[in-house]
C-alpha cells in the first residue's frame, strides 16, 4: 500500500455514505404509503392472521377508497380479500393471474395460498385501475 | 393525487426490495474489495492487447460466408418485421403481443446478455445493416458505380447513439402515459417507432454509409457492439477469433461521444430502478406542481418523467466527470480529454451490472412468455396457434425472491469488480509509474463506489 492514510481515510468516508444509504433504505422499507385506516389494517391482518376473512377493498365509482390498498403477506399464507365494487368489472390479481367478475353493488372474494414471492398488482381489468398491491414476502 | 403508479407495459410481477442486510452486505463486500484492489495491483497493463488468435479457416469460412451472412440477414430482418406486423395488427394488450415483448426484452436485453460472453452477436443478425448492404449492392449493380456517401462527421462520433439510446428507453418509461397515470407503451405505438426507426436508419446509412453509421450512429449496433467488446469472440479481416475476455474494451471509447453512450446505459437503466423508489417522492411533488400549474395529466407526467431522467443522466455525468478531474491532477496525468475517453470503457461493466441487477427476473419470465405463447399466437388475437403452445403461462414460481436478491447483488459487486480491474489496467498504461497508476486510481475507484453503492441502495428502496 503506498497510502495507506489517504486509503483509510476514502475508505471512512465510503463507509459513512454506504452507512447513510443503508439508514434511508430501511427508513422508507417501513413506511407505508399512507393509505388510511383499511391499508393499516389490512397490514395488521396479514401479520397476525388473525382475521380469516382478510380484507375488504371498497371501489366507489370505479377507484379504491383510501387509495391502491396494500396487502402484505408471508411466503405459504393464505391471500384472502373481499372487493365490494359499485361498477361491474372484472378484478385481475397479475402474477398468479386469477380473475374474477363482480357485479355493480356487488362483492367477489379471493383467498389463495401466497406460493409466489414478489409484488403484485390487482386491478379493475376493464377500468386498468390498480385497486391493490400485493406483497409476498420469502 | 397522491399515489403515482408507474407501470411497465409488460410487468405482471415485480421484485421485492432488496433487503437492509443484503444490502449492507454488499456494500461491505465492495469497499472491502476496493481497498484490496489498491494494494494488490499489477504493474504492467494486460488489456491492452487482445491477443487475438484465428479459429480454426473452416469453421470461420462456414460461419462468415456470404450464403451464412445472408441467412443471418434474412432471420433478422424477419423477425422485426414480425414485431412490426404484430404491432399493427396484434391485440393491443401489450403482454399478448409479440411486439413488445420481442423488442424490449428478447433484443433489448437478450443481446447485451449473449454479447458480454460471446462478442458482438447483433452485427450479423442486425436488419438494418442487412437491407442496406444489398440496397447498396443493387445501387452498385445498376448504376455501375459504388454508391457515394457523405463524409461523417468526426466530433459527432456516437452521440447520436447515446441520444438514440436515450430515447428507445424513453418511449418505453416515459411515453406510454395516459390521464396521468403510465400504462406503459402499446405494441402499436410501439411498431409506429420501430417504422419510422427503419426510414431514420436508411437514409443516414445512405448519407454516410452502412458501415460508418452502425459504428457511430445505429443505436442498436453502438449499444450491442458496447457489451460485445467484453466478449472472446472477434472477427479480423474476415476471419472469426478468439481474444482475450474484456480486452477489446480498450479499443472502444476511442470515437468521441463513446463515453456518453455507456453513461445514457447507465442513467437510464437508474431513472427505470429509481421511479419505483428512490425518486417517487420528487417525481410525484413534481408532477402535482405541473398539474396544478395547469398542465394536462399525460403531458405532465412525461415532462416530469423526462426531466428526471434528464436529471439522472447530468448526475451520472457528473460523477464520471469528477472522477476524471481528479485524475487529471495526480502528476504525470495526460490531457482531461484523453482521460475521459480513457476511462470510459471501464464503465461498460457497470453499465451490464445495472442491466442484470434491474431486468434479470422480467428476462428470466418474460421469455418463458416469448418461447411459448408469443411464438405460437404473434398477434395474441387467440386465433393462431402454431406450436401447440399458444395456451402456455409464465411460471412465476421458476426464481425464488432470494435467489433474484443474489443474482441482482452478485452482478452489481462483479461488475464492479471488473470496472475497477479494466481501470487499474488503463491507468498502469497511461501512467506507466505504478505508484502514480494508484494514486490516479482513488478516484476512478471513488467513481465505482459511487456507482455500485447506488445501484445496491436503488434495489434496495425499489417499489418502497
Amino acid at each position: 500500500m503506498t497510502h495507506p492514510k489517504k486509503a483509510l481515510t476514502l475508505l471512512f468516508a465510503l463507509l459513512a455514505v454506504a452507512g447513510l444509504a443503508a439508514c434511508g433504505s430501511s427508513e422508507s422499507g417501513t413506511s407505508t404509503n399512507g393509505g388510511g385506516a383499511e391499508s393499516a389494517r389490512s397490514e395488521e391482518t396479514a401479520k397476525s392472521g388473525a382475521m380469516p376473512a382478510g380484507t375488504t377493498i371498497v371501489v366507489k365509482n370505479g377507484e379504491p377508497v383510501g387509495g391502491v390498498q396494500r396487502l402484505e403477506y408471508n411466503a405459504g399464507e393464505q391471500i384472502e380479500f373481499t372487493v365490494d365494487s359499485d361498477v361491474a368489472d372484472e378484478i385481475h390479481v397479475h402474477g398468479y393471474d386469477l380473475m374474477k367478475d363482480v357485479p355493480a353493488g356487488g362483492s367477489v372474494s379471493f383467498s389463495f395460498p401466497a406460493e409466489i414471492e414478489g409484488i403484485f398488482e390487482a386491478e379493475l381489468e376493464g377500468r386498468k385501475e390498480q385497486i391493490a398491491e400485493i406483497r409476498v414476502n420469502p | 393525487m397522491s399515489w403515482l403508479p408507474f407501470a411497465h407495459a409488460l410487468v405482471a410481477r415485480q421484485d421485492l426490495p432488496v433487503p437492509a442486510w443484503l444490502f449492507a452486505w454488499g456494500a461491505s463486500i465492495v469497499l472491502i474489495v476496493s481497498f484490496f484492489a489498491l494494494s494488490v495491483g499489477w504493474r504492467t497493463p494486460r488489456f491492452e492487447r487482445d491477443r487475438w488468435r484465428p479459429l480454426g479457416a473452416g469453421l470461420s469460412r462456414a460461419l462468415l460466408s456470404p450464403p451464412a451472412q445472408i441467412v443471418y440477414g434474412l432471420v433478422g430482418t424477419f423477425l422485426l418485421g414480425l414485431a412490426i406486423y404484430a404491432g399493427l395488427r396484434g391485440t393491443e394488450a401489450p403482454d399478448r403481443n409479440f411486439a413488445l415483448t420481442f423488442l424490449y426484452v428478447t433484443a433489448w436485453l437478450g443481446f447485451p446478455l449473449f454479447s458480454v460472453v460471446l462478442g458482438d452477436v447483433f452485427r450479423p443478425f442486425n436488419p438494418w445493416r442487412a437491407v442496406g448492404r444489398v440496397a447498396g449492392g443493387a445501387f452498385t449493380a445498376l448504376a455501375g458505380q459504388r454508391p457515394a456517401h457523405l463524409r461523417y462527421p468526426e466530433k459527432l462520433g456516437r452521440w447520436p447513439a447515446a441520444i438514440g439510446l436515450i430515447a428507445v428507453v424513453w418511449l418505453e418509461v416515459v411515453y406510454g402515459a395516459s390521464g396521468g397515470v403510465a400504462v406503459g407503451l402499446d405494441p402499436h405505438a410501439a411498431a409506429v417507432a420501430a417504422i419510422a426507426y427503419s426510414v431514420y436508419t436508411m437514409a443516414m446509412m445512405a448519407l454516410f454509409g452502412v458501415e460508418q453509421w452502425c459504428r457511430t450512429g445505429e443505436v442498436f449496433s453502438v449499444y450491442f457492439g458496447m457489451f460485445g467488446r467484453l466478449g472472446c469472440f472477434g472477427a479480423k479481416d474476415g476471419r472469426l477469433g478468439v481474444r482475450r475476455p474484456f480486452s477489446a474494451a480498450t479499443s472502444w471509447a476511442t470515437v468521441p461521444g463513446s463515453a456518453a453512450v455507456v453513461i445514457a446505459s447507465i442513467a437510464t437503466t437508474s431513472f427505470d430502478g429509481a421511479q419505483e423508489g428512490a425518486f417517487k417522492g420528487a417525481l410525484e411533488s413534481t408532477f402535482e406542481w405541473l398539474v396544478d400549474a395547469g398542465i394536462g395529466l399525460t403531458t405532465s407526467l412525461r415532462l416530469t418523467d423526462t426531466l428526471f431522467m434528464a436529471l439522472t443522466f447530468a448526475g451520472v455525468a457528473l460523477v464520471y466527470l469528477a472522477g476524471v478531474r481528479g485524475m487529471a491532477g495526480v502528476p504525470g496525468a495526460p490531457s482531461f480529454a484523453k482521460l475521459r475517453s480513457g476511462f470510459a470503457h471501464t464503465l461498460i461493466p457497470i453499465a451490464f451490472a445495472y442491466l442484470v441487477a434491474h431486468y434479470f427476473s422480467l428476462f428470466v419470465f418474460q421469455e418463458q412468455a416469448q418461447f411459448t405463447y408469443l411464438l405460437s399466437d404473434p398477434l395474441g388475437t387467440g386465433t393462431t396457434d402454431l406450436f401447440g403452445t399458444a395456451s402456455s403461462g409464465i411460471d412465476f414460481q421458476l426464481l425464488s425472491a432470494n435467489a433474484i436478491w443474489y443474482v441482482q447483488v452478485g452482478a452489481l459487486v462483479l461488475g464492479h469488480v471488473l470496472g475497477l480491474t479494466l481501470a487499474h489496467d488503463r491507468a498502469v498504461a497511461y501512467w506507466g509509474d505504478y505508484r502514480e497508476a494508484a494514486r490516479s486510481q482513488y478516484w476512478m475507484l471513488a467513481v465505482m463506489v459511487a456507482f455500485t453503492c447506488f445501484g445496491l441502495y436503488l434495489l434496495s428502496v425499489a417499489n418502497g
